[in-house]
């Protein structure tokens, strides 16, 4: 087998990888302190992919486009995000769990409507900067430059996540909130803006997520569904709640799907899927300690 | 329920619903015809699930698994092995029940969410699975003009068949329901730790629920092939396990036939709504979030609440209990 | 009958139960007292297996049970009602019970036979004996809080124990409902032969009733004894009784 493809397939799935990281650290980030699995995860994905593209096509050739899609993208999905909770969600709190997940299934299906809508259902794309676009030579084997970004990014994404939640106020009071809700309460704590907070960080890292991936793939109706599944899988075999765990489990993920390419080309997509199921059998609850 | 197994009225009621669809093809248009066998399926679906969901209390996120098994092993049997239909469309229901056993025993050892996310994840690489495997599931394309027996092939011998097999299997459900096993899944679902504090052992009930409820799940794939006479992935896809869901949940999940309700306003509104407009979804959407807001209990929940002031309170205390755990 | 022997167990590094020892003699009444957090109901939850013991003996009637999952210590004999009502809210009253006799009389797998008709005589002597008969079609969960507690004893019943264990039977309740809910558990115990190991924080009811007392602190028995030698006893007078008359 040529080494070179092997580490230039690699690369590819590590690219992939963070992608999914930034995607389900929100995702695992909202069911740790809410205990709510955002279902409607995908499709706040989904609008950011579409806002990026709109925002770069509006700026045509402007080289900052993409940068400024990159920032105004997520805050977008996160004034989306804070418009549903405060004026939806907000109110369910003291529902049972149940009704909690089936809410953002109906969110799910409104939000999709609504980018069929506003885009159309044609395939997008957008092109990145000329400083992220082709690729450096080393020998023979060609890194493409938007994964080394998306190489730098991922780990700052993680490492901004562990600064917010184990040095900042807001991360402390939300992760005691994920333990016991009622202690937080007592502690004079408006629970409900810890909630808020917390609910709109998830939607503005699956608006960065979608706005980093535009340029990597073709943006379409549907996209919702891929991702969110996969980083359903990703959140539970890294342990509801973990940020850490997520981060494990898209390196786990992306990293097999590529290297399958390797050896069953068409399967490659179900290889992740049998990791995780294999993951799961010896470990129930995922890698690592869920949050509560 | 108390004294009489089944109360006279509502006997009755339901011989009179049956003996009137067993009538409706001489008087009804074609196209009805078959939307209401869609709705005996989709209907059948959604009882199996909610004999887990609102009898077990189970987190059962990925039923339709089941359904698709149950689909895709008749559809299967008869196009890859050519076997006849009497082989296979029983088959379709023993598979799914035996995947419902697999999937089970490793969901059992879990609760709550964490069950419903382990389900997720062994239900999804089924489908992937499926999705793939061109040579013999046909991918994404799914199985076309699967062959059936000649009594099948028009409408109103499908309408017939899917008709009496949801119906018995709507008796059975309601047999199990009262059953000593129906009464003691109902009170696993109220208190699992009292259960197995006067001797129940609770995962070994739940597990027997979900083979059941995988068992009926695969009848209603059958009678899917049945009535639309193919097969494709998003039987098995994840979203439609989240309809389901909302079947249940719209009818009223403690209710028997809630999810019957439930089915019928959906497939009534997917079929009358998209002919309207493109974005069907949205009213489903809507429905759902404006029912979580004011009717949780569902259709028939919130009418047997107007009517029995007293099992409302009984519900107010259940799901208090359910929020202090 | 129930032996429980040097028993311990830690969450994390808090020792909740620590040294426990309490024998139950066949017949009798006996209480389990202590201050708040002395591990008097982290004891029950062993005995009845909700915990593992991390170590020590629990012997019922000449064979160890610790460890056992709960559905099969309450097979072999012992039942338990909880410190807070716990009913299965959304079924009646008679099913309530019959659940737990259904589990007893190993039915709870049968599927195809008509619930109502099972164990029914069984169900109503409970119902009768308790005194909820009246309230049979009632749903649990509507009762009210003193009845909730005597369905919780009744579906404790259903399990025809020959040791019943009670975690303060009577919290919450108005004098009369407790001196009613006390008179119910003797009487009950002597129609039916069950041996009752409860704990209780209402001294009046534990020194009136129970034949024998542990007393407990920091997870550690101090003594067992009779009410008298318990009411001697210096040590607990100090550490439990604060020296005042009891």
């Amino acid at each position: 087998m040529d080494p070179s493809a092997v580490a230039s397939l690699l690369l590819v799935g590590l690219a992939r990888a963070m992608i999914l990281f930034i995607v389900a650290a929100g995702l695992t980030f909202v069911l740790g302190v809410l205990r709510v699995p955002n279902i409607a995860h995908g499709s706040l994905y989904m609008i950011g992919a579409f806002t990026a593209f709109t925002i770069a096509e509006v700026l045509g050739k402007n080289p900052a486009g993409f940068w400024i899609a990159l920032v105004v993208a997520p805050l977008v999905v996160a004034a989306v995000g804070l418009i549903i909770e405060r004026g939806l969600l907000s109110h369910l709190y003291q529902r049972e769990h149940l009704m909690l997940i089936l809410f953002t299934f109906g969110i799910m299906l409104i939000l999709n409507d609504m980018v069929k809508f506003v885009w159309g259902a044609d395939y997008r794309s957008v092109t990145p900067p000329e400083i992220l676009d082709g690729s450096f030579t080393l020998g023979d084997f060609a890194i493409p430059r938007y994964s080394i970004f998306l190489l730098i990014l991922g780990p700052l994404v993680a490492l901004g996540l562990w600064l917010l939640s184990n040095k900042t106020r807001l991360g402390k009071i939300s992760r005691a909130a994920a333990v016991d809700r009622e202690m937080v309460g007592v502690l004079g704590i408006n629970v409900s803006w810890v909630f808020a907070a917390a609910f709109v960080i998830g939607c503005l890292l699956a608006g960065l997520g979608g706005a980093l991936v535009a340029p990597t793939t073709s943006i379409s109706l549907g996209m919702d569904h891929t991702i969110i599944i996969e980083c359903f899988l990703i959140v539970t075999i890294g342990g509801l709640g973990n940020t850490w765990g997520a981060l494990i489990g898209a390196l786990l993920f992306g990293v097999s799907q590529s290297l399958g390419l390797l050896f069953l080309p068409q399967y490659a997509i179900v290889f992740p899927y049998a990791i995780v199921v294999i993951v799961l059998l010896l470990r129930p609850r995922g890698l690592l300690r869920s949050v509560w | 329920m108390f004294n009489k197994f089944v109360e006279p009225r509502w006997l009755l009621l339901t011989l009179a619903l049956l003996a009137a669809l067993l009538f409706l093809p001489l008087v009804a248009p074609l196209f009805y015809i078959y939307i209401i066998s869609v709705i005996f399926v989709t209907a059948l679906l959604a009882m199996s699930l909610n004999l887990v969901l609102g009898y077990g209390g189970i987190y059962q996120f990925h039923h339709a698994v089941f359904y698709g098994v149950g689909a895709y092993t008749a559809a299967l049997l008869i196009t890859q092995l050519s076997l006849p239909a009497w082989i296979s469309f029983p088959a379709g229901p023993l598979v799914a029940a035996l995947t419902g056993l697999l999937i089970g025993a490793f969901c059992v050892r879990l609760t709550k969410l964490y069950f419903g996310m382990l389900q997720i994840a062994l239900g999804s690489l089924i489908w992937i699975i499926v999705y793939r495997w061109y040579d013999v599931t046909g991918g994404d394309n799914g199985i076309h003009d699967i062959p059936l027996p000649e009594f099948l092939t028009s409408i109103h011998g499908a309408y017939y068949f899917v008709l009496i097999i949801a119906a018995v299997c709507v008796a059975l459900m309601y047999l199990i329901i009262k059953s000593p096993f129906g009464a003691t899944l109902q009170a696993i679902r109220d208190n699992p730790q009292r259960c197995e504090a006067i001797g129940i052992n609770v995962q070994h009930h739940q597990l027997i629920a979900i083979v059941i409820a995988a068992f009926f799940g695969g009848v209603a794939g059958v009678m899917f092939v049945t009535v639309e006479r193919s097969v494709f992935p998003g039987l098995l896809f994840w979203v439609l396990s989240l309809e389901i869901f909302v079947m249940c949940l719209l009818g009223g999940w403690f209710t028997f036939a809630g999810p019957i309700l439930g089915a019928a306003i959906v497939v009534a509104l997917r079929t009358v709504a998209s002919r309207y407009t493109d974005y069907w979804t949205t009213v489903l959407g809507i429905m759902l979030i404006l029912l979580i807001f004011f009717l949780p209990e569902g259709v028939m929940g919130w009418a047997r609440e107007r009517f029995k002031p007293r099992a409302s309170a009984a519900d107010k205390r259940g799901r208090e209990l359910d929020a202090a755990r | 009958m129930l032996r429980v022997e040097n028993v311990g167990k830690a969450f994390d590094d808090f020792m909740a139960v620590n040294g426990a020892r309490l024998t139950v003699e066949r017949g009798a009444l006996v209480a389990v007292i202590g201050p708040n957090g002395a591990g008097k109901t982290t004891l029950f939850n062993l005995i009845t297996g909700l915990y593992k013991p991390d170590r020590g003996k629990i012997i019922f009637e000449d064979k160890e049970i610790g460890g056992l999952a709960p559905y099969e210590i309450c097979r072999r004999g012992i039942a338990r009602a909880f410190q807070i009502a716990n009913i299965f809210p959304r079924l009646s009253v008679f099913e309530n019970v019959q659940v737990a006799v259904l589990a007893r009389q190993r039915k709870s797998h049968n599927l195809f036979q008509p619930a109502q008709n099972l164990a029914r005589d069984e169900t109503d002597a409970i119902l009768d004996n308790t005194g909820l008969f009246p309230q049979a079609r009632r749903v649990a969960g509507a009762l009210s809080h003193g009845d909730q507690r005597i369905l919780e004893i009744a579906i404790a019943l259903g399990s025809e124990p020959r040791l019943l264990i009670l975690d303060e039977p009577t919290a919450g309740m108005s004098p009369e409902e407790t001196a009613k809910t006390m008179n119910l558990v003797q009487q009950l115990a002597r129609a039916r032969g069950i041996t009752i190991l409860f704990c209780e924080h209402d001294m009046d009811i534990v020194f009136s009733f129970a034949q024998s007392i542990m007393v407990m602190r920091h997870g550690e028995t101090i003594l067992q004894g009779t009410p008298d030698e318990v009411r001697q006893n210096h040590q607990v007078q100090e550490a439990y009784l604060g020296g005042a008359d009891a």
